[in-house]
């Protein structure tokens, strides 16, 4: 009778059959005899109801379908039914769960397995200020619902979520304790403002993620088209990620323990020399430059006063094989504990929750600790008044690196780490006094080094609820997300290069306050009409605070006291400044759908913000969409292949303020000059006023079809979208005779486009269940309009330049092509080279010349584009198995195209006597009697003019990752019952089990860079100094349900 | 379930609570608690001394790396293997190009004074509390340093756009090039009114515009134009003030003698809190025992320069130091020959000195009269003033030049520009000495770099000084944004 269909991803859905009624039961059931006997005509019947995991389901209706006589099951998720016949059929329901239809037969004992809802129609999806059925949804939306994120051993929510949605990019650009990722909703919009989503959490617009703890978390909804964003019109322009919290549920209290702890390794690099290696590259080295300066290369290496200084080297660098990546890295433990009690009466519910995590950093001294609480009340006071409160204080304590990784990894290997008697720790200078790095031992700056912050966050809300007519109910809240952070740094002499101690501390106070008030209505006319409205305003008030100290520097009478108190002050960094910002919404949506086949929605959204000028403040953000449900119509249904066939088109409108508080004034500033050898303060303008400035304005069609097969047991949600943000506000360059390089106006539009399919699957069902969630994004960025001009570029000091230009994505790079090296002086003679080049230099594409055509000489004329930090296509897949109690779950992610700008390979290729990583220098030129690969160029920090600029140091950032692999086993409930615990999950998990970067990619992560994502025309986005390595992590862990 | 109804009364309340919410527009009326604004500053007098700060703040600022192009440019530097700023290699090859950042930088920094000085001066009536004579001295020092920043501007690219009001964005795209003579006498004429308004400089904090200044700028703005008269009569009238050549040319440069009677203007700094960069930049990168524990090691001087001051000459000491020993090395470890810049080596921390920087100094004010003297055809007199710098730096007068040294304009102006280089290494006069005297399409052809002093070698450069190099390339970012029908660039760097 049990019978299992293997579902291929992509193939194989045509051959399959259409179910016969007995198949859809052992589908979505399993059911098993117990100790029947046969009793004649009636018989007494009692049974259990489970979910899949073994849990024991309250309240779910059974009903004899012929007599209609029905029961609920009790807590223990019993039910007994007396006078049965053999050939009546039960049916079972609760929310949440499918429908279920079973024949008694001769059965006295059922063990019920209730499954859940198939993604799919009847899924509740959240969207703003409200929840709609999946099926009824025009726009589109992205939903994870946490079945075991929460175990995902990660420092933050958003890594959990990375390649689960199509087309939200979260990458983590820096892999320190805490530290928050970088998301993108369907690429960037804009150059200036803040192209960050907009994180509402349980309605309150404007949160962190990182306030949220997983373990709260009910489900995560990114609207990523502008119909649905519209509604939180000004800010929706980077797309809106919703976060639902747990709710009470009425029933007895279940309590909930979910704690996992394990270990974080960092993947690091395998190729570090020492020794006579270390040594002979070293040699190498300075015989290279002595050649460039004409130097004679026989003279001996040392002790040779002939030779300049300078191109010494000291035989003492071969003593020693310190790795000092190995001495910075460890590994480190993680570990996290949540408690959750939820529950309730019928006019009351609770969920409670606490958290601990202590997250230690692979680095050394770095960490982060986080303790959160939460509690979501809701009571119903009064027929129809609903009221409910809820907390979610949260505090945090981060410890980081005052450097980056280049700057330590990178230390020589003939340094020890072994300190010296006194305490202190041995530089490269006290082995050598010259040419070596000036650094002082990486040990000395991590431990003298106590940058550290705490944090208190409270997103806290509480409102009410009243039914004022059939249909109609008004909701009105007040919400206050509360922050308050301090950030302490002091460093010991000890751990710097200038011998100096210094220290500072700044405390930031940050309230916003909302009010809300929104009146919704919900009706059906003649039952073909269902009709959906709200009509709301909201008003948000921001304030903040910050004081800043800093000490002046060498100022600490000893360093036994790291507060300010031992130190002067430095009045010239110390202060208190304020801000605040004000929005006033009103808006509204309609939804109407015709027999639940014809749907339509509208909203429109007015934003009035103090951040704008009194004559631009208002701005007005409407949104359309309609979808046609073909698989209702009469000559679809009963189709046996497609169950859902859904197209939907919407257009829209959001906006974009992130700007400074008041930056359509034209500020004045306080700058400083010493006249008599006073410190005395002065002004100056810093920004010109623009009293015009406005919204910036993204305007998005969105084309999509969801598509389900098989009573959706797959389901494919396909969107084409375009969207043109104009009006940038856009720190636009102006002509320096204005006093300013810059001035920030709404000039240039930017488009994205792109295509994303999610897909999910049951693969297979019965005893072995396998399903796949994938999902596959697409996004094409292309500046269209920079006001004027053509292109703006920006160059790096050390030539690498990023440029806006027309027609290519935003902060392409922009750079010299390279076709290998300089071989020799003859190939110098024959080749277009840039002026200075010499042999070991790079040979650069002549693409071109003042003329347009190329000239034979290498000039700025012949830069060109060499690709972007953003991946051209991005995928994800999910694959859960379970069989019998076991259970297995592995993300894999995966990113193609991106480039990063890995400046910090020179660190490790022999300048200032560093330590150097083999595969960076064995194929490098030497000599042009050692001229290695020929590709790549001589890379001394003398030469980087003639390096750096190319896309020598450009690596392929693709990769493929299995970013989580959790292996679960639920103790049969035989075991867990004794314990009186419904269910005992036990699971190991490990995070980034493997990550595969292309061959020549040398960075720690093919995420990781350095460089400012967002700084206007100042962005460096891919430029990698230093990010740091990503973190296997192994967890053990248990989920268990009392 | 079934929907209940909220009792009528309950209705009212809640309604009322959303049409109060509704109506609280002062949400969006908001004005800065931290930030001034246009709208609220230049109001009293202490707002306008402080926008007269901000004028100094800029220059102060940028001064102390204007090394990066007038020293880059001559032939007293190298640069090292360090590359920590953009750009000056392009310099110190002679193969310049309009987009290097340094001179998009200078650009920037220098109409940004320009910007503050004009605000300065359209503010100025505004305030109705000016004490005596405030308001004429604030004017003053606006005017002041508005043609000194126009002097540094036309000295690098000759003509360039004359901006004395404050303009609209908009204006700023529709400024084309004024002529070098325009720029000239906008100066003079600045320059002209700043010596009626300012105060003297006993009546001044030192590192603020006086009167001194101003005649003693004027009348190097003289010698520039080659209006020798001209030049001549602020030159004595510079003498009418009682400055002194320092007895010790080391004084100049020492934190404890910084306000001595030789400076005529200088910018100020505060150790620590208000430095400058420029004592750390020529240091060493491993820093030098009891002067700083780093340096920025971004060039190295010349042996076309070193090999110039005679033994005896108290400023070769002081300029360049010739061997040098890594702090905290190992013990055994002897001094090297590692020649360096020291000039500005007082005790200081690192990129934040507070050694004051001369602007004006009465030395260049000797020299300069020397020239006009013998441009004037008194060529005795042109000695005498020559021979006092010599003076100075010998401490006696075995080294005077005498009247057959300079028996031709060329072998004047040779010992001149000598005397200006040995005296002047690393302040800034070199190259735009050698622009104006035409000497660098010949001094420049060829530099000795390195010298080994074990074998004696000596690395040379050959350069190939052209005549466009006289003006610096217009930054192109510059050109491209007004269109090269407004702003044209220089000869020679399309």
């Amino acid at each position: 009778m049990k019978t299992v269909h293997v579902f291929f991803l992509l193939a194989g859905l045509t051959a399959y059959s259409p179910f016969t009624s007995a198949d859809t039961m052992s589908l979505y059931s399993s059911y098993s005899l117990g100790s029947g006997i046969e009793t004649g005509r009636q018989q007494m019947l009692t049974g259990i109801v489970r979910d899949g995991t073994g849990v024991a389901l309250e309240g779910v209706s059974v009903t004899v379908k012929r007599t209609g006589f029905g029961v609920a099951s009790d807590e223990e998720g019993k039910f007994s039914l007396e006078a049965v016949h053999p050939t009546d059929v039960l049916v079972f329901r609760s929310v949440g769960y499918q429908l279920l239809e079973l024949e008694v037969g001769d059965r006295t004992t059922l063990n019920v397995v209730m499954e859940e809802e198939v993604a799919g129609l009847d899924e509740v999806v959240v969207v703003g200020y409200g929840t709609q059925r999946k099926s009824s949804v025009t726009a589109a939306i992205s939903k994870v619902e946490n079945r075991g994120l929460d175990q995902v051993p990660v420092g933050r929510p958003e890594l959990a979520l990375v390649g689960r949605l199509a087309g939200v990019n979260i990458s983590n650009s820096r892999s320190n304790p805490g530290s928050a990722p970088i998301i993108r909703v369907r690429g960037s919009g804009s150059i200036s403002a803040s192209n960050d989503p907009l994180v509402v959490i349980d309605g309150f617009p404007g949160g962190s993620m990182g306030s949220v703890n997983m373990n709260d978390v009910e489900s995560i909804e990114v609207l990523k088209d502008a119909s649905s964003a519209a509604i939180y019109g000004s800010r929706g322009s980077g797309g809106v990620i919703i976060i639902t919290t747990k709710k009470g549920k009425t029933g007895r209290p279940q309590l909930q323990l979910n704690a996992y702890a394990g270990v974080a390794e960092a993947i690091g690099h395998d190729d570090w020399i020492s020794g006579d290696e270390f040594y002979n590259y070293i040699a190498r080295y300075m015989n290279r430059e002595y050649a460039w300066q004409g130097g004679d290369v026989s003279i001996p290496l040392w002790g040779d006063e002939r030779r300049p200084p300078n191109f010494r080297v000291n035989p003492v660098i071969r003593e020693g094989s310190y790795i000092w990546e190995d001495i910075l890295l460890r590994p480190a433990p993680m570990q996290n504990y949540s408690l959750s009690v939820r529950g309730g009466t019928d006019n009351v519910t609770y969920y409670i929750s606490g958290t601990y995590r202590d997250e230690q950093g692979t680095l050394l001294t770095t960490g982060y600790k986080t303790y959160a609480f939460r509690a979501n009340v809701d009571a119903n006071l009064a027929p129809g008044l609903k009221v409910g409160i809820m907390v979610s204080p949260n505090f945090a304590d981060r410890r980081t690196s005052p450097v980056t990784m280049e700057a330590i990894v990178k230390t020589s290997p003939f340094v020890s780490p072994d300190p010296y008697p006194d305490g202190s720790y041995p530089r490269p200078l006290d082995y050598w006094g010259n040419s070596v790095s000036g650094q002082t031992s990486p040990l000395a700056t991590l431990y003298g080094t106590f940058n550290t912050s705490s944090s208190m966050n409270n997103v806290g809300e509480m409102y009410a609820e009243a039914t004022l007519g059939k249909g109609l109910s008004v909701r009105s809240s007040f919400g206050a997300n509360i922050t308050y952070g301090i950030a302490e740094n002091f460093q010991s002499a000890s751990a710097t290069s200038n011998g100096l101690n210094s220290g500072s501390a700044r405390d930031t106070r940050s309230i916003n306050l909302l009010n809300e008030n929104v009146l919704r209505y919900t009706g059906d006319f003649g039952g073909d009409h269902d009709l959906n409205a709200i009509l709301g305003a909201s008003f948000q008030k921001a304030t903040s605070r910050t004081a800043l100290q800093t000490a002046v520097a060498g100022s600490f009478n000893n360093e036994t006291i790291r507060t300010l108190n031992n130190a002067i002050i430095d009045p010239s960094k110390s202060y208190t400044t304020k801000s605040r910002w004000g929005l006033i919404s009103y808006f509204g949506r309609i939804n109407y759908a015709y027999k639940g086949k014809y749907l339509v929605a509208a909203s429109f959204r007015t934003d009035g913000s103090s951040r704008f000028g009194p004559n631009n403040r208002w701005g007005n953000f409407p949104s359309a969409s309609i979808a046609w449900r073909i698989s209702q119509e009469d000559f679809m249904r009963g189709n046996a292949v497609i169950s859902e066939l859904k197209p939907r088109v919407s257009y829209g409108v959001v906006g974009n303020f992130n700007i400074g508080d008041f930056s359509y004034l034209g500020t004045i500033d306080d700058v400083y000059y010493s006249p008599d050898n006073v410190l005395t303060k002065g002004w100056a303008q810093n920004a010109i006023g623009n009293g015009g400035l406005q919204w910036e304005r993204t305007e998005s069609y969105n084309i999509g079809l969801d598509l389900g097969f098989f009573d959706n047991r797959v389901t494919i949600a396909a969107d084409y979208y375009r969207k043109k943000t104009t009006n940038l506000l856009y720190d636009v360059s102006v002509p320096a005779i204005s006093g300013f390089p810059t001035a920030l106006v709404n000039v240039g539009d930017v488009r994205n486009k792109g295509i994303e399919v999610e897909l999910s699957s049951q693969n297979l069902i019965g005893d072995f269940k396998w399903s796949t969630a994938f999902n596959f994004s697409r996004n094409k960025n292309e500046v269209v309009d920079l006001g004027g001009v053509d292109e703006v570029i920006n160059t790096h000091t050390r030539g690498m330049a990023w440029i806006l230009r027309k027609g290519e994505p935003m902060f392409s790079y922009y750079g010299y092509k390279s076709l290998g090296v300089l071989v020799d002086q003859e190939d110098v003679d024959n080749s277009p080279v840039m002026d200075g080049s010499k042999p070991g230099n790079t040979k650069y594409a002549d693409v071109s010349g003042p003329d347009g055509v190329p000239d034979g000489k290498i000039t700025p004329d012949d830069r060109v584009i060499l690709g972007s930090y953003l991946p051209k296509v991005t995928f994800g897949m999910v694959n859960d198995f379970s069989w019998k109690d076991f259970d297995l779950s592995i993300a894999l992610q995966s990113s193609i195209g991106a480039k990063m700008y890995n400046l910090e390979n020179l660190y490790y290729q022999g300048a200032t006597v560093s330590a150097i990583r083999r595969s960076l220098v064995e194929n490098q030129w030497w000599s042009p009697s050692e001229p290695g690969n020929g590709k790549e160029p001589a890379t001394a920090l003398s030469q980087l003019a003639w390096v750096s600029n190319s896309d020598y140091y450009l690596e392929d950032a693709s990769f493929l990752a299995i970013r989580n692999l959790n292996l679960g086993y639920s103790l049969p409930q035989s075991f867990s019952e004794r314990f009186k615990i419904s269910n005992l999950r036990l699971f190991a998990s490990i995070s980034n089990l493997l990550m595969i970067t292309k061959k020549g990619f040398h960075g720690y992560n093919p995420e990781g860079f350095t460089g400012n994502e967002s700084d206007g025309i100042n962005s460096m986005p891919g430029f990698n100094n230093g990010s740091e390595p990503i973190n296997r992590v192994y967890t053990l862990g248990v989920n268990a349900i009392f | 379930m079934t929907q209940k109804t909220v009792k009528p009364l309950t209705k009212y309340i809640l309604l009322v609570i959303f049409a109060a919410f509704s109506a609280c527009n002062g949400i969006l009326e908001l004005t800065p608690d931290s930030e001034l604004t246009e709208a609220n500053f230049f109001k009293t007098a202490a707002d306008m001394d402080g926008a007269v700060l901000g004028i100094y703040s800029n220059y102060q600022a940028r001064f102390p790396r204007d090394w990066t192009i007038s020293e880059m440019l001559s032939d007293n530097t190298y640069r090292t293997g360090y590359f920590n700023i953009g750009g000056i290699d392009e310099l110190n090859n002679l193969s310049i190009t309009s987009e290097n950042p340094l001179f998009a930088d200078f650009w920037q920094r220098c109409y940004q004074g320009v910007f503050r000085a004009n605000s300065v001066i359209h503010y100025i009536d505004n305030p109705t509390d000016y004490v005596g004579n405030q308001k004429a001295e604030l004017t003053g020092e606006a005017l002041f340093m508005r043609s000194l920043l126009y002097f540094d501007l036309v000295k690098v690219f000759g003509g360039v756009p004359l901006v004395t009001s404050k303009l609209t964005v908009e204006e700023t795209y529709s400024v084309p090039r004024s002529s070098e003579a325009e720029i000239y006498q906008q100066i003079v004429a600045d320059l002209k009114q700043a010596i009626d308004l300012l105060p003297m400089k006993a009546a001044t904090a030192d590192g603020r515009a006086n009167k001194e200044a101003a005649v003693a700028l004027l009348a190097k703005v003289f010698v520039y134009l080659s209006d020798w008269e001209e030049a001549k009569i602020y030159l004595d009238r510079v003498e009418e003030f009682g400055f002194q050549l320092e007895p010790d040319f080391s004084s100049l440069w020492s934190l404890s003698s910084e306000n001595n009677r030789e400076v005529i203007f200088a910018m100020t700094y505060l150790d620590g809190e208000n430095g400058q960069p420029l004592s750390t930049d020529f240091l060493p990168y491993f820093g030098v025992t009891g002067v700083s524990s780093r340096g920025n090691e971004n060039i190295f001087p010349t042996w076309d320069l070193y090999k110039l001051y005679e033994e005896g000459d108290s400023r070769k000491d002081k300029t360049i130091t010739p061997y040098w020993k890594s702090p905290n090395s190992p013990p055994a470890e002897s001094p090297v020959w590692y020649p360096f810049v020291s000039k500005f080596a007082v005790q200081h921390t690192p990129n934040s000195s507070g050694l004051d920087l001369p602007v004006l100094r009465y030395a260049d004010m000797v020299l300069l009269k020397a020239e006009v003297l013998y441009r004037l055809n008194q060529p005795d007199q042109a000695l005498a003033e020559l021979n006092r710098v010599r003076k100075r730096a010998f401490g006696n007068d075995a080294h005077y030049y005498s009247m057959a040294d300079i028996t031709t304009e060329e072998a004047f102006i040779d010992k001149l520009l000598l005397e200006r280089r040995l005296e002047f290494a690393y302040e800034n006069e070199r190259w735009f000495d050698l622009v104006r005297t035409g000497r660098y399409l010949t001094e420049l052809k060829s530099v000795d770099r390195y010298y080994n002093p074990s074998d004696g070698a000596v690395q040379t450069v050959e350069l190939n000084p052209q005549e466009h190099h006289r003006y610096m390339p217009i930054p192109r970012s510059q050109i491209d944004l007004v269109g090269s029908d407004v702003l044209q660039q220089n000869q020679g760097y399309n």
